[in-house]
């Protein structure tokens, strides 16, 4: 989907960077990262669904994923 | 694409080239992070909050966020060199 | 001990087969296909997303052979390539979505009456080679160079028939207005592609009205459903009049613009009608192109946020009914162009 190919578009252009999605779309994210040359990129995922969450509920809930986030770009 | 099966095989597949990982800070403490916006729903208030939190937990200086036109369509090239002209890591979201 | 390989069960096992058998390619069928364009084999369209691999006029010929194309029928596979491959159409998020649209291409110039591409009974279901192998034609592009394989890179949920193909021409020989092209500035004799990103279509029966207010009253709820992204998004829409209904409007003096723009203008729910239901959400509504209160339950929410959504065709037997085709919240727009023969 498009902001693995984003995250492609980046790592090429030399800027480290990780993607989050929710879960339902893994498979289109391992698929779309492995047919760029980029099988097993570290990115983040979600709980599905997160369109019913109110904004406090999705701002908590992200905050759990936070240095998740951060592993990914740094060494 | 012609083989001993008699006919042609017009299989796509085959993996790309390898695109190596670029190469990573050991910290982002003093750096810029990217938050690219593919406008989802949900989409600004996670990147919101991720930035804000990496400031606060890893002493990221600065955030530059992006909003591109439309959630399944990828950005725009002239976003991205944009930003990779600015930042040093970049977070794309939300994927779905 | 070398078993010889059934060429059915072959291509039958591959991924991005669309489970049925396919017209096995031999360089024999490639180069007697290809006698059905002018254009250079070698001569690049463009990258099939979401897996990005490059289609030339060959791979898409390839593709024609296998769904079952004449050689004559590839100029209309062609061009659906490329105008599918158009920013604005989005096929790379179509490959992705957990919705079902696919592109639907409705063929208008006399291209399509010499080659066949049915529009009267039947045209949108089974039996007519063109309509069938076209649209399929399409489908195995997008399965195969594309990669669109749901549960690996497509998140469908359920699909849809029209995945399976989905391509029609108009019934001109009962249509009383000038087709969907001539609408958007074609000529009539102009061979044109009009694709849109919709649902396989819902049916809109009524042998009961026989003035165009009451029949326009009840296909335009066709239009409109708590789960239908048209309430929820900007998004295209299929209204394909069967020639019965569109004599009625036509015979009460109604143009095409006045049915179409009548559509756009009564086809809508209340928002105290959304919310009880469905994809309803504040910040939905207050995304759409046009000036809404979702707050006021009284405020009416169109279908059709912009009158160059609605793609109004004339199509189907005679009989008492309209398809209604839905579309996607995925940010895609109808395209449209001349096609080479």
């Amino acid at each position: 989907m498009c902001s693995v190919r984003d995250t492609i578009e980046f790592e090429k252009r030399g800027i480290p960077s990780t993607t989050i999605i929710t879960s339902a779309f893994k498979k289109a994210a391992d698929f779309q990262f492995r047919g760029n040359g980029m099988e097993g990129h570290p990115y983040v995922v979600l709980p599905h669904p997160v369109s019913n969450l109110q904004p406090d509920e999705m701002r908590e809930l992200t905050l759990r994923f936070v240095d998740e986030v951060a592993s990914h770009l740094k060494i | 694409m012609a083989n001993g099966l008699g006919f042609i095989d017009p299989s796509a597949g085959g993996a790309k080239e390898t695109i190596l990982l670029a190469p990573r800070p050991t910290d982002l403490s003093g750096k810029v992070v990217g938050l690219l916006d593919n406008t989802k729903e949900q989409a600004d208030i996670i990147l919101q909050t991720v930035g804000e939190a990496l400031c606060e937990r890893y002493g990221v200086e600065t955030l530059i966020i992006r909003r591109k036109e439309h959630y399944s369509k990828p950005a725009a090239t002239e976003i991205i060199d944009e930003m990779a002209g600015k930042v040093d890591v970049a977070i794309a979201g939300l994927g779905g | 001990m070398n078993e010889p390989v059934d060429e059915f069960e072959f291509f039958l096992e591959k991924i991005w087969s669309d489970g049925f058998p396919v017209v096995t390619p031999t360089e024999e069928r490639i180069a007697r296909i290809l006698g059905g364009t002018k254009r250079d084999p070698a001569e690049v369209i463009g990258p099939i997303p979401p897996a990005m691999e490059t289609a030339t006029v060959r791979d898409i010929a390839v593709h024609a052979l296998m769904a079952g194309c004449r050689p004559e029928y590839l100029p209309v596979v062609i061009s659906a390539v490329e105008l599918m491959l158009r920013d604005e159409f989005n096929v790379n998020g179509v490959q992705g979505t957990m919705h079902g649209v696919a592109p639907m291409m409705i063929v208008s110039g006399p291209y399509a009456v010499e080659i066949g591409i049915h529009g009267g009974n039947g045209c949108m279901g089974p039996g007519f080679r063109a309509n069938a192998t076209i649209g399929r034609a399409i489908r195995l592009i997008l399965t195969n160079l594309g990669a669109g394989i749901p549960g690996v890179s497509s998140m469908t949920i359920f699909g849809m028939p029209s995945r399976y193909t989905y391509c029609l021409a108009e019934n001109m020989e009962d249509n009383p207005w000038d087709s969907l092209a001539v609408s958007k500035g074609y000529s009539p004799d102009d061979n044109v592609i009009t694709m849109a990103m919709v649902e396989s279509p819902r049916f809109c029966f009524d042998d009961v009205s026989d003035e165009p207010d009451r029949l326009l009253t009840g296909i335009a709820d066709s239009m409109t459903a708590m789960g239908s992204w048209n309430m929820h998004a900007r998004s295209d829409m299929v209204v394909a009049m069967g020639p019965q209904h569109a004599a009625i409007c036509a015979n009460a003096g109604m143009s095409r613009a006045d049915v179409h723009s009548r559509l756009c203008e009564i086809a809508g729910r209340k928002v105290g009608e959304l919310k009880n239901g469905g994809n309803w959400r504040r910040e939905r509504a207050l995304a759409f192109p046009i000036d809404v209160d979702p707050d006021d339950d009284e405020f009416f929410i169109p279908a059709i946020k912009d009158p160059e959504d609605l793609q109004l065709i004339v199509a189907g037997g005679w009989g008492p009914c309209t398809a209604v085709c839905h579309g996607w919240s995925g940010g895609s727009r109808a395209v449209h162009g001349k096609y080479q023969v």
